[in-house]
């Protein structure tokens, strides 16, 4: 890791194998290597899954779910990093959580007399990161397109494959790969020469 | 930084590596980066880092009891999953149960020396088949010739005992790696030489190893497995699988 990437984010070096070695392992059957990846990773998934859920225990239920699921996970480590597959598992984890507490509450809302008018409750939640953004991050995403922004945002908070998004934007898959890889390296370079 | 950038369309991989969604091909190309060149890794952690910095939330430490209660349960999973073989130990307690509550019907019609007889039957009867290690023998290949190894696995808990004897000592940056090759079409994601990574090892001064570990689930199955092989590969990358096996064997003795 550099000097220049932010501190908060870099998974702490407890040992020289890969995540997709550990993964091996685990899937193996090695408890061992789930406290690797744990050690690795548990601040990432938890920090999300508090943000979106605001409740610990809740968050606390979500981690075991992921991390004792990992294992029998569809993830294929030669097609991308662990963290990115945590990252988005978590968040669309946690809200279908909060849409199923959600769903619950609406239907007792409506069950109370007076109360037939549909709550609001499809608050974005995939876009509340947006505003604690640093002022150094906001300022490298304005290099990016709002084309590149866009298909960032549906890949990594929306958790969508690229040919997902290019079938609801209406655009050719290689264009959709190229403005997410193009906008990604851009943000890389600003960022860590800023 | 000392090192020099890599190339708009080497970053343009590690982007979608980053991403999470390169084709099958582009995985190929980026395996093989990742192997020849240190720095690919340094590259994949700062634009991860970009992302998260951008579009992740803070990071923030569980409470601490979380990772032993994790654990804990993945530990007890392991050693009774619902899908799994009983233990030895565990059957003779399920037929005591089992046996207490037919004997509260038949034991006065049965006798107490004929239930005894049955008992010690149905007891010889299980044993062997729980509790029988699975042996394979590899046999150097020309690549090293004087070579052994054996590897003994119990299908109940998977618990595995590899010795290696007369291994060639290993270059720096470079590990043994044990292989099980499966049989064509069992339903395991294999790499392209049908081949599982089951654990990597190094050898002492004399080229002896003994290691104890743990196999995958699917060794209960004697049919899956059809070789056990072990080549050299690097360190930072057995799982690339480039090495040509030192010692292989083909069936279990």
């Amino acid at each position: 890791m550099s000097a220049e990437q932010p501190s908060n984010f870099a998974p702490p070096p407890t040992s020289s194998a890969t995540d997709a070695e550990l993964l091996l392992a685990l899937r193996a059957g090695q408890t061992a290597a789930l406290g690797e990846l744990y050690d690795r990773h548990a601040s990432l998934v938890y920090g999300l899954a508090l943000k979106v859920l605001n409740r610990p225990q809740e968050a606390e239920d979500l981690m075991q779910d992921i991390f004792l699921n990992l294992a029998q996970s569809t993830y294929d480590p030669k097609r991308g990093s662990l963290r990115t597959y945590l990252a988005i598992l978590t968040r669309s984890r946690a809200i279908d959580r909060v849409r199923s507490h959600n769903s619950a509450s609406r239907a007792i809302e409506r069950s109370k007399p007076g109360m037939n008018q549909e709550v609001n409750t499809n608050s974005p939640l995939e876009y509340a990161f947006q505003n604690e953004q640093s002022q150094e991050v906001q300022a490298a995403l304005a290099q990016l397109s709002e084309e590149q922004q866009q298909v960032l945002r549906m890949t990594y908070y929306d958790g969508l494959s690229q040919s997902e998004i290019a079938r609801q934007l209406a655009l050719p898959l290689g264009t959709v790969k190229a403005r997410a890889r193009r906008g990604l390296v851009k943000l890389r370079q600003t960022l860590t020469n800023s | 930084m000392a090192r020099s950038m890599p190339s708009e369309e080497i970053q343009l991989l590690i982007a979608g590596y980053v991403l999470g969604e390169l084709e099958p091909q582009e995985a190929e190309e980026f395996e093989r980066l990742l192997q020849a060149d240190p720095a690919i890794a340094t590259e994949v952690a700062e634009m991860q880092a970009a992302l998260e910095s951008t579009y992740g939330a803070e990071p923030v430490q569980p409470p601490v009891h979380l990772r032993a209660q994790i654990l804990d349960t993945h530990a007890a999973s392991q050693t009774q999953p619902a899908n799994q073989v009983i233990p030895l130990r565990d059957r003779k307690l399920n037929w005591n149960r089992l046996l207490g509550a037919v004997a509260a019907v038949f034991l006065v019609g049965l006798g107490i020396n004929n239930y005894q007889l049955w008992r010690r039957l149905q007891t010889v009867e299980t044993q062997p088949q729980a509790a029988t290690p699975l042996r394979y023998t590899l046999n150097g290949t020309k690549l090293a010739q004087t070579a052994s190894a054996s590897l003994t696995v119990n299908p109940t808990n998977l618990e595995a005992e590899l010795a290696a004897q007369n291994l060639p000592p290993l270059p720096a940056g470079k590990v043994y790696a044990l292989w099980t090759v499966v049989q064509k079409n069992a339903p395991l994601t294999v790499d392209s030489k049908g081949a599982v990574l089951t654990q990597t090892f190094t050898v002492d001064a004399a080229g002896q190893a003994n290691r104890k570990f743990t196999v995958p689930p699917f060794y209960r199955d004697q049919d899956v497995v059809s070789k056990v092989a072990i080549t050299v590969e690097d360190a930072s990358a057995p799982q690339a699988h480039v090495g040509s096996p030192l010692l292989i064997t083909n069936a279990q003795s």
